[in-house]
């Protein structure tokens, strides 16, 4: 006990982690002021909710950073039930909106349990990995407990139905899971299994609606006028924004209203079209800088508990933007993920802000004690 | 704290590392996409965003007007008003009161509810039809109910509106859509489906000039089609803006529409006809008529099926122009220039004698005489149409010399009136016998040729053009029917003086042998027309009785059978008979004698024009360009 936990907070603290978070939130909030003041009543002050929702979430961020990660560890499987728990409330006295079961409303806010299924898996999955300490490699019987955590929540969230928030939770948990040695012949086994199930699923599984939007991406002829409406629009916006852009709220392709959604998933059009190609890659590498940053902070960890969440939190990100930015840019379907910090809601700011706190978390505690 | 587990993260640490590969590559594929979307490809997306934003709105341009000699509007552009909905505004509660507005039956309210219902995304705020031309009646319901009637937009387009009806229609043709066809011999002229082009007679032939140059203004405008004010679009330097639409230039042409309706009155009782009135001394066509017709504001906007079917099976052929799409056998109207060939051959003068016993023997054939004119000569034997008289003449005169005097007063040849499809009629040659019917010439064919039967066809402009000719001294003109061209704002922009055919190769002398039996035709007591004479004016002419060889097949009763084997009747000739200023044709499909019924309607349009249509003072100029640009609204 050679510092305090005060000094070590102090001395410690990720001011690079902070600092990146800090530039991508700010511009994120002047992105969204940009993205809605073409719109009018209540969406036009969505900017102002946004810095609501980063202080709230920088608070959680401090709080969930203070508290030593090992806590987290040791109630890792009860959060892992209570978000369950909450999934499937979202099914019985959960708001629809447009046909889904997501939101579930407290007071006035719409909470979204599957965006914290994100960390709660997450969590639960490392501990998984951090309480078996088999530095050879794992077999089908290891990761049958692992798979069955990912697959619960993976299912209710599919049903909702939402993909792209299934997605980017199997993804997240998939990726910490990678950790750990695989024996070869059990990974061929994932891998081809996977593929399959895949396959079977797109041939039965599927509605034609939902196989059109996921393929609309891959056609040069796209029906402008229909399913590939946002997608196209998006290009309109990016390709047009050229190397420098068109100048801060000067985007015709939001300022006229052609962009759907610019306050959520299409928030980088926006930013693309009016700060151009430079703008653009200033944003991607600013968020490269943030995983591989996360990446180290695992790397770094003293424990397999804080790696694993390391590596997690800094998948979740990555995942995000790959499908989000993939997705505006027409290189993914259209899968409603978004952009971290650049995306409006309170849910989704907040879950980020919470990885970020875990990031920061591991990070100060890198040091043996 | 309790103790942790002792297994170190070593073993993860590569596994890190190739982690930190994967987001490299991740997030440079897409630094890469987004320089391909940017950089590369921009201009495509750059181009797409302006057409986004920036739209052309087409400045409607106004088709020029048609007038007749006098400034009465022929063809004119009246208001058509569109109802659309804009089904993102329209509230579907409103939608049985703005379906009874509109008079919708069962089946366009079905049909237009689901279209209405069916309209997705950003196809939301675009037009949708509701019901084209809609009456007064309907226009002044949606107009009163406009304030609660949201997203109802009425829109006012021209459309083509001839006051006259079906008068002198054939000449003056209408408009319809262009089709594919049109659109693609009119590739860079910048049609469009669904507008209107000439489809026949002077709106067609003068299309391009009468249609004017639709402009355009680029405005900005947002997803919802919505005029955008939210940034003021920047025009760059050479950025054009605007284009400013011409408007169409106007017609006024030869014709007097009162002259028409004078015409149209003297065939009152004849079903089915056609005549041409034009100026001796210059060309000009005054009339031109063809009976029975068809009103064009009917076929502008499509008319029913019934009405289209009824006008097909018309015997009387309402869509035929017979004063110069179709061709006749002129009878003994052609008379008069067998008797010039043969004066000028040489084969017959004022004293040739021929005793008419009212037939004529070729071999085994016998040609007949209406009667048994007895001694005659050549004066008698055009007053009287002696048909004797003239097959000893061809026999003398041969059927080539015939037909060069026939080419020489533009008979069998188009007259270049430069409407509608002119048929050239035909006047046979040796030649063309030999070729057409090689081994079988017979000197019968030369007979029937001299009194305008066999294969001779003539049409009823060529022969008033023709007696024109004779009546002015021998100038054949090119028929006129345009008179100038005019800009919007009254100034001539063209003039057609008159313009000569062809000076006729005719001696002077007979010439007047012809016109002073002309003039016997109606003046002398035993002339074929006689009866036609009217008191205030002399009208010189011929008669013409042709034989009908085609007989009119028809299913339903015998009369229509025995119509369509009479004769038709001709009578052309030109007033006043001392100093001639209009020739005038009538022809009376199926009519009989020529005598009869066709030289009193040549007679009567004689006298309604000297008497009363052309002494009318003309209508003032100013007057005429106040009542016009009131009309246009300015």
């Amino acid at each position: 006990m050679a510092r305090t936990l005060q000094r070590r907070l102090v001395d410690d603290f990720d001011w690079p982690l902070f600092l990146v978070v800090a530039v991508i939130a700010t511009v994120g909030v002047m992105n969204l002021y940009s993205a809605t003041s073409a719109r009018t009543g209540a969406l036009s002050e969505l900017h102002i909710q946004q810095i609501y929702w980063v202080a709230v979430g920088a608070g959680a961020a401090t709080i969930v950073a203070s508290v030593d990660y090992r806590v987290y560890e040791r109630y890792a499987y009860g959060a892992y039930v209570a978000t369950i728990a909450a999934l499937v409330l979202v099914f019985l006295l959960g708001k629809s909106i447009r046909g889904t079961h997501r939101w579930i409303q407290i007071g006035s806010f719409l909470f979204q349990p599957s965006e914290f299924m994100k960390l709660s898996l997450l969590l639960a999955v490392s501990r998984y990995v951090h309480r078996l300490p088999r530095s050879e490699a794992w077999t089908f019987r290891e990761l049958l407990a692992p798979g069955a955590l990912i697959a619960v929540p993976l299912g209710l969230i599919m049903a909702q139905p939402d993909l792209g928030t299934a997605l980017i939770v199997g993804l997240t948990s998939a990726s910490a899971l990678m950790l750990v040695r695989i024996e070869r012949q059990t990974f061929w086994a994932i891998t081809v299994g996977g593929g399959i199930s895949s396959v079977l699923l797109w041939e039965f599984g599927m509605k034609a609606y939902q196989k059109e939007r996921l393929t609309a991406f891959l056609s040069e002829r796209v029906d402008v006028q229909g399913s590939g409406w946002q997608a196209h629009q998006s290009m309109v916006a990016i390709g047009s924004g050229r190397l420098v852009g068109q100048g801060f709220m000067q985007g015709t392709q939001n300022q006229h209203r052609f962009l759907p959604d610019t306050h959520t998933d299409f928030a980088f059009s926006v930013w693309a079209q009016e700060q151009g190609f430079l703008g653009s890659t200033a944003v991607m590498l600013l968020y490269l800088f943030l995983v591989l940053w996360g990446l180290r902070i695992a790397s770094l960890a003293k424990d397999r508990f804080g790696a694993c969440v390391a590596v997690g939190a800094s998948a979740l990100f990555f995942w995000q933007i790959i499908f989000n930015a993939g997705m505006v840019t027409r290189s993914l379907p259209v899968v409603g993920v978004t952009l971290p910090f650049f995306s409006y809601g309170g849910s989704s700011v907040l879950t980020m802000m919470l990885a970020v706190g875990l990031l920061m978390n591991v990070s100060i505690r890198r040091q043996a004690w | 704290m309790e103790l942790m587990p002792k297994a170190g993260i070593g073993d993860f640490r590569e596994r890190i590392q190739w982690m930190s590969l994967v987001a490299v590559f991740g997030l440079s594929m897409l630094i890469c996409r987004l320089f391909y979307v940017q950089v590369i490809d921009a201009d495509r997306w750059t181009e797409i965003a302006e057409n986004n934003v920036l739209r052309r709105v087409d400045l409607p341009t106004t088709r020029g007007l048609i007038r007749d000699v006098r400034g009465r509007i022929i063809a004119t552009n009246r208001p058509s008003y569109t109802v659309y909905v804009i089904p993102g505004y329209f509230r579907m509660e409103n939608f049985p009161r703005l379906a009874e507005y509109l008079a919708l039956n069962r089946d366009e309210r079905d049909r237009l509810e689901s279209r209405i219902r069916g309209a997705e995304g950003p196809r939301r705020y675009h037009l949708l039809l509701a019901r084209a031309d809609i009456d007064r009646e309907a226009l002044a319901l949606v107009e009163t109910h406009r304030a609660t009637l949201p997203g109802v937009r009425v829109s006012a387009i021209p459309v083509r509106h001839y006051p006259f009806g079906e008068l002198a229609a054939h000449a003056i043709g209408f408009l319809n859509e262009v089709n594919a066809d049109d659109l693609r011999e009119h590739e860079g002229r910048d049609y469009r489906a669904g507008e209107r082009i000439g489809r026949s007679g002077i709106e067609q032939a003068w299309e391009s000039i009468l249609r004017g140059r639709r402009g355009w203004v680029r405005v900005e405008h947002d997803v919802r089609g919505v005029r955008s004010t939210a940034r003021d679009a920047q025009s760059g330097p050479g950025d054009v803006r605007r284009l400013e639409p011409v408007p169409g230039r106007d017609l006024v042409l030869s014709l007097d529409m009162e002259l028409m309706r004078a015409v149209d009155r003297v065939f009152r009782n004849r079903p089915s006809g056609a005549a041409a009135v034009v100026e001796v001394q210059t060309g000009r066509v005054l009339a031109l008529y063809s009976k029975p017709s068809i009103d064009p504001n009917l076929l502008i906007s499509g008319m029913p099926q019934t009405l289209s079917r009824e006008i097909d099976e018309n015997p009387f052929r309402p869509r035929i122009d017979k004063s110069i799409y179709e061709s006749y056998f002129p009878g003994s109207t052609f008379k008069p220039f067998t008797a010039l060939a043969g004066l000028e051959a040489g084969v017959v003068d004022q004293r040739t004698m021929v005793n008419c016993t009212g037939r004529h023997e070729l071999g085994r054939r016998v040609f007949r005489c209406q009667h048994v004119h007895g001694p005659t000569m050549f004066h008698r034997a055009l007053v009287e149409s002696c048909n004797v008289y003239f097959y000893q003449l061809a026999e003398a005169v041969t059927m080539d010399r015939i037909a060069q005097m026939a080419y020489e007063f533009g008979l069998g040849r188009r007259t270049g009136i430069g409407i509608n499809q002119e048929t050239p009629g035909f006047i046979p040659t040796r030649a063309w016998y030999a070729q057409h019917y090689p081994g079988q010439w017979r000197i019968g064919h030369t007979l029937n040729t001299a009194i305008g039967q066999g294969n001779t066809r003539v049409t009823v402009l060529q022969l008033a053009l023709a007696y024109a000719a004779l009546a002015n001294g021998g100038t054949l003109y090119v028929p006129r029917i345009i008179e100038r061209v005019e800009g919007p704002d009254g100034d001539v922009i063209e003039r057609f003086p008159p313009s000569v055919r062809r000076r006729v190769n005719v001696h002077p002398r007979f010439l007047d042998m012809i016109r002073g039996a002309l003039t016997g035709v109606i003046a002398d007591v035993r002339g074929t027309a006689h009866r036609a004479m009217v008191g205030e004016v002399t009208v010189a002419g011929k008669t013409g009785t042709a034989q009908v060889s085609r007989i009119v097949r028809n299913a339903d009763g015998l009369r229509q059978v025995f119509r369509s084997q009479r004769d038709h009747a001709w009578f052309a000739g030109y007033a006043p008979a001392e100093a001639p200023e209009i020739a005038v044709v009538a022809l009376v499909e199926h009519g009989g004698s020529g005598g009869h019924e066709a030289a009193p309607l040549v007679t009567a349009i004689a006298r309604e024009w000297f008497t009363r249509i052309r002494p009318g003072d003309p209508i003032p100029s100013v007057e005429m360009y106040r009542r016009r640009n009131a009309r246009r609204g300015r």
